[in-house]
């Protein structure tokens, strides 16, 4: 599975495998799905963006005018991410660093 | 699942030689051969010509981007002939790469495509370093560098020919390079096929420390061959961490998706067993750049250390700052992932 083009490869994506018991930590599905929400909003949030499920199936990336794109998996959400934004979302930006440790 | 091996290496570094040893083991009397041949000649198939009927040979080229699909192909064949009883019934493959292949590319297809992915399972990825022409490899051969960092097991040749210092040189800079991976000496040490194709990769084993930051020397026996090779590895480091309580999985997997997406062409290679919320046993992650392995449940720890341990191998990457951003992400505190 690839990071960049994961979302054609059609089927489950790493980043939803099932790792806990019932998911990660305990988690139900469905609960997995919304705490994966939660911790992708946690970093969209500080370039205006906003994640949500969509029907357990796929998710809706939003920005603050109301463009969104529907992606399949947390991958496929960056570039997304990234294309709604048109800058980079890169996780060594001492700067995002810096806002996630006060957090 | 039929277990897939990948054995690659700079060309000229005893590929086929060491594929001629292991298939002379009789644990390797079922095993398949694919083979991808550079060039005109079919020199490696001549050399393996005891496999015959299970050797596929590849059209054209270099495996890495322009023949994935003959890859796939020769897989998917392989497995439709045993099905049919047409070839005897292998209960293994070994896909030897041209020293140009990049190995990307070829784990992807062994990990994504449909049919393939569902019917083999990635084994070791075995590479062979010619510790005489190391450094010119090294330096020559821009898939020499990625070739190393995908490899469990490291595979030393031709340490009979080197000069007094030259092997441990190349050793210590090898696991400077990729400390998830063991080294064997091929041309001191007996062929040990199990050792060599399956296992736990060593660097995930609780163990002595085994990260080396980017400037520290090497031994002295080694020093001056280790500063040749320096000059050509430089903006390559590796980096082994230790996190002593469970891992929220979801968080990990949100960084470095992230992480993959920016920088996937140089994070060579990210590999680990990780202690996760939820679960009592491990799960394995295995990535070479953009490609992730899905993550693979142990059925128990391998010790009684439960641990995570993940390592890095990273080209032109601040890894302090890979260690801060992970730290941030997964809301560890500051500093509490441990340096192995």
């Amino acid at each position: 599975m690839c990071g960049l083009c994961g979302v054609f490869v059609g089927e489950d994506h790493w980043t939803d495998a099932t790792v806990g018991e019932s998911g990660s930590g305990g988690r139900t599905r469905r609960h997995e799905r919304l705490h994966r929400v939660a911790q992708a909003n946690r970093i969209l949030k500080q370039y205006g963006l906003k994640l949500s499920d969509w029907q357990g199936s796929a998710y809706l990336l939003g920005n603050q005018t109301g463009q969104t794109s529907i992606v399949s998996s947390v991958a496929a959400v960056w570039p997304a991410a990234e294309r709604l934004r048109r800058q980079a979302i890169d996780p060594l930006d001492v700067r995002l660093i810096e806002v996630l440790e006060r957090d | 699942m039929t277990p897939v091996n990948v054995l690659t290496g700079f060309l000229g570094s005893g590929k086929t030689t060491l594929l001629q040893r292991l298939l002379r083991s009789p644990r390797m009397a079922r095993t398949a051969v694919l083979i991808n041949e550079f060039g005109e000649i079919g020199l490696d198939h001549l050399l393996v010509q005891r496999v015959d009927e299970s050797v596929v040979l590849l059209q054209s080229g270099c495996i890495c981007c322009s023949i994935r699909d003959d890859l796939a192909s020769a897989l998917r064949g392989l497995l439709s002939r045993r099905e049919r009883g047409e070839i005897p019934a292998f209960d293994r493959i070994i896909i030897e790469t041209t020293g140009l292949a990049d190995p990307g590319p070829i784990l992807y297809t062994l990990l994504s495509e449909p049919v393939i992915r569902h019917h083999f399972r990635l084994g070791n990825v075995i590479t062979t370093v010619d510790v005489v022409n190391a450094e010119l490899h090294l330096s020559r051969n821009r898939e020499g560098i990625k070739q190393v960092a995908a490899a469990d097991r490291l595979v030393l040749t031709k340490s009979d020919l080197a000069e007094a210092g030259q092997t441990e040189g190349v050793r210590e800079e090898l696991a400077r390079l990729n400390p998830s991976a063991k080294i064997w000496d091929a041309a001191q040490e007996p062929v040990n096929a199990d050792f060599l194709l399956d296992g736990m990769p060593s660097a995930l084993m609780p163990g002595p420390a085994r990260y080396r930051p980017q400037n520290e020397g090497a031994r002295v026996g080694g020093a001056d061959t280790t500063k040749g090779l320096r000059s050509h590895t430089e903006s390559v480091a590796s980096m082994s961490l230790i996190l002593d309580r469970p891992m929220d999985w979801t968080a990990f997997g949100i960084w470095l998706s992230l992480l993959l997406n920016r920088h996937g062409d140089d994070v060579l290679r990210v590999k680990g067993i990780l202690c996760v919320e939820g679960s009592d046993t491990p799960v394995l992650i295995n990535g070479v750049q953009h490609i992730v392995h899905s993550p693979q449940h142990l059925e128990s720890w391998p010790t009684d250390e439960h641990r995570s341990r993940i390592v890095f191998i990273t080209r032109g990457i601040d890894q302090g700052q890979l260690r801060r951003s992970l730290e941030a992400f997964c809301r560890f505190r500051t500093a509490e992932l441990a340096l192995a």
